[in-house]
């Protein structure tokens, strides 16, 4: 008998080809906007769980102050000639980039600093390869930086040992403060794919929008993007609350011997639109992984419709739910590597979506109230609705765990009924001449036709 | 959501014969708990009381269970459920109970029991999915169901897998061909689809599983099934397995077994009054006095101790 060995080696055709099908060209940037929010994560020893859902303080608030001028920023431009991000988020060691950063996917004994939203190690490199054939990359931190410079045609045609998978560096110098230390990245000769999309117009609003849901608790707080320099603003997360409404909220620690999963589920009533309408587009559940929006307004089984919950209706639009999953080892949280899905297999989101359940029953039942098959004649639940106010999530978050309530107070019991009958005008017209009251309406007329006939016929 | 049904017009709960043997039985059961070493006196009893309150009485009168829940979906008749509620130790909500499982304490054990007398359903199969998700560990969890065929008078096999796979179709599993629904197939797929949204609850809970006791089949009428058991760990099933309930004829550790039947057989007072002289007895034993089959004497000798007699009262 004898023994060989097959080659199992990694092509580099696999990585440029293959690997960048199945991610959109939106999603890519994204990544590469998650690799510069970890670097802020890192120099700026963020703690996402504590911070991200504490009430941010007037005053810490960005529409409003200074303080948001000098917040760090990632800027994001492009054109069919070109694609450039750059931040000001405290950049990559030439250390991790010699060991680390250009690797595809990260090794086994790689423990050091994780990203918190990078969890891969390949959004970078995907990002790179999806748009274009030539790269420039330069970084700096407080102690050192580096720079790369690659055409990716001319290094993709290398591939014959393993040596061949090396990216030459140049080491620079670091800089002076932390808010100057950061990365850039500019990506020449777009692939003729991504200049067509770009050329069709629709990319740069998918993105602005992508951002803002995205990003929306980080941008809330500790960075501002621009997008070919226009700023991005949140779009908040809010829920409706009032005196009645008690916003459902359930949490627990998923623990396992890699680390800790700490799920907090927030559920309720969106919140009125301007015109005070629920709006279908934005109902359903979100799901954030350490922040950042993985789904966004899902109405699917995905997160437990027609799977426990019944199938989503119309009538449910005012429906909204926050699943937030926080991990140090971001491993463990149930996202898919494009991040734009959710793993429906990890344990702690089956465990999770069955409780996504249980929240949100109450918010249903109250929303088929709502809207009965039989329509009495006042709906409590919709005066409730009506007088719910936009809440920010970050304001219900750190509320003790408890289902979904509506307080209902106790109307006084209605001491009046409506009487409502047909007259010949000639008659009406008859009465107004007779109490010389021209100008009154025939509701008026009839108002004081049975006031007259109260007080005349039946004294108390 | 489906409109309220109105059960508690239609049968008068305290009279049906092997409802009250399984009620029984269910005592039977919590007080060999008990003395394994389970609090049962401290657990929170959750149940349709309707205007009856049958469970609620007995559980808090025999096992001194004093935290009573009674949920009720119908508002038409909250001042009669309030009305007629027995102790005031018990609790009334008037919701839907899948809205009322998610907030049962997490410091307490529970005893729930879903006490359906319908046939099984979306709604249904989404409270069970809920309880095993909340329930604590050794709480206590009951499903009773209809197990007649569903739909009209007239439909078969190929029906009543359409109204299976329109209202559980994530819990069918392998039961895809007609013939799997044949009416004396029903009471088997039922137990396989309560199973399943057992199971469903319970994924991503790591440390305790579904630990079968009951799995009773009855007719006072309809065919009714009930699936019983705590939600425990290892250490649970260790303490299950040590106690006398292993040994008792109706506990079923394994629902794969064939259920228990509760079959109440027709026999008069005098009847009763020689044969519970003889018992209990071996399986051979036989009486001369009268005809009696032997089913139901085997029956009779199995539920003796759980057959209620009725008698008229004048109040």
């Amino acid at each position: 008998m004898t023994n060989k060995n097959a080659n199992a080696y990694p092509k580099k055709r696999f990585f440029l080809e293959m690997f960048t099908r199945d991610i959109s060209l939106e999603d890519c940037i994204l990544d590469l906007i998650d690799n510069s929010i970890d670097a802020l994560i890192r120099s700026r020893h963020i703690d996402i769980l504590s911070d991200l859902l504490n009430p941010v303080s007037s005053d810490e608030s960005v529409s409003s102050n200074k303080q948001w001028q000098t917040l760090p920023t990632i800027t994001v431009s492009f054109s069919d000639k070109e694609f450039r991000i750059t931040d000001k988020c405290g950049g990559i060691s030439p250390e991790a980039a010699q060991a680390e950063v250009f690797n595809f996917g990260h090794s086994n004994d790689f423990s050091g600093s994780l990203g918190q939203l990078g969890a891969y190690g390949i959004g970078l490199k995907r990002a790179i390869f999806k748009i274009g054939n030539h790269f420039d990359m330069e970084s700096t931190t407080t102690t050192g930086g580096f720079k790369v410079s690659i055409d990716v045609k001319e290094w993709s045609k290398k591939d014959t040992k393993i040596s061949d998978w090396t990216i030459p560096l140049e080491l620079t110098k670091g800089v002076k403060t932390l808010t100057r230390a950061g990365t850039s990245i500019k990506i020449r000769d777009l692939r003729p794919e991504v200049c067509m999309r770009i050329n069709d117009g629709s990319v740069e609003g998918i993105l602005h929008t992508k951002i803002a849901q995205t990003y929306a608790l980080f941008l809330e707080r500790y960075v501002r993007i621009y997008l070919n320099n226009q700023v991005v603003q949140p779009e908040t997360m809010v829920l409706g609350q009032s005196e009645e409404i008690q916003v459902g909220k359930d949490q627990f620690d998923e623990k396992s011997p890699e680390g800790v999963v700490t799920v907090i589920l927030i559920a309720g009533l969106a919140a009125r639109t301007p015109k005070n309408t629920w709006p279908l587009s934005s109902a359903g559940w979100y799901v954030l992984c350490n922040g950042r929006v993985v789904v966004a307004a899902d109405k699917t089984d995905l997160t437990g419709w027609g799977a426990g919950l019944a199938n989503f209706h119309y009538k449910y639009r005012g429906f909204k739910g926050f699943a937030f999953f926080f991990s140090e080892n971001p491993l463990l949280l149930p996202w898919t590597t494009t991040k734009r899905g959710l793993n429906r297999e990890s344990p702690v989101y089956q465990r999770a979506r069955n409780r996504m359940v249980g929240l949100s029953k109450p918010v249903v039942t109250f929303l088929n109230d709502m809207y009965p098959s039989e329509v009495s004649e006042e709906i409590a639940e919709r005066e409730i609705a009506e007088k719910a106010v936009a809440t920010n999530i970050n304001r219900v978050a750190a509320n003790p765990s408890k289902g979904f309530g509506v307080v209902r107070k106790k109307s006084a019991p209605k001491t009046t009924v409506q009487i409502a009958f047909q007259s010949e005008k000639d008659d009406v017209a008859r009465i107004k001449k007779c109490v010389r009251e021209p100008s009154w309406s025939a509701a008026k007329v009839g108002e004081y036709t049975f006031e007259h006939y109260l007080r005349m016929e039946c004294p108390e | 959501m489906r409109e309220p049904k109105e059960s508690w017009r239609k049968v008068a709960y305290d009279l049906r014969p092997a409802k009250q043997v399984e009620r029984r039985m269910l005592l039977d059961t919590m007080q060999m708990l008990s003395l394994a070493g389970f609090h049962i006196s401290e657990y929170q009893y959750t149940g349709f009381g309707s205007i009856y309150f049958v469970d609620f009485i007995l559980f808090h009168k025999l096992l001194g269970i004093h935290r009573l829940l009674s949920v009720e979906i119908s508002e038409k008749i909250e001042k009669r459920v309030n009305f007629n509620k027995p102790f005031d130790c018990v609790d009334i909500l008037i919701k839907p109970i899948g809205d009322v499982i998610p907030t049962l304490s997490p410091d307490r054990k529970h005893f729930l029991w879903l006490d359906y007398d319908t046939i099984v359903n979306s709604d249904n199969l989404s409270d069970i999915l809920l309880a095993t998700t909340y329930l604590t560990p050794e709480s206590l969890l009951l499903i009773t169901v209809d197990v007649e065929p569903p739909g009209e008078e007239g439909d078969g096999p190929r029906q009543w897998r359409a109204y299976f796979r329109e209202e559980a179709e994530p819990y069918l599993g392998s039961a895809t061909e007609v013939r799997h629904y044949a009416k004396d197939s029903l009471p088997r797929i039922n137990i396989q689809i309560i199973e399943k949204a057992i199971k469903k609850g319970l994924t991503g809970r790591s440390d305790v599983e579904f630990l079968p006791l009951f799995n009773f089949l009855y007719a006072d009428g309809h065919q009714m099934l009930t699936i019983g058991g705590m939600i425990g760990s290892k250490a649970e099933r260790r303490r299950i397995e040590g106690s006398r309930l292993i040994e008792t004829d109706y506990i079923r550790l394994d629902l794969s077994k064939e259920p228990f039947i509760i079959k109440v057989p027709n026999v008069t007072r005098k009847e009763r009054l020689h044969l519970d002289s003889n018992m209990p007895c071996s399986d051979t034993w036989e009486t001369e006095e009268f005809e009696i089959p032997p089913d139901d004497l085997a029956a009779y000798s199995q539920i003796y101790r759980f057959f209620p007699a009725y008698a008229e009262l004048l109040l």
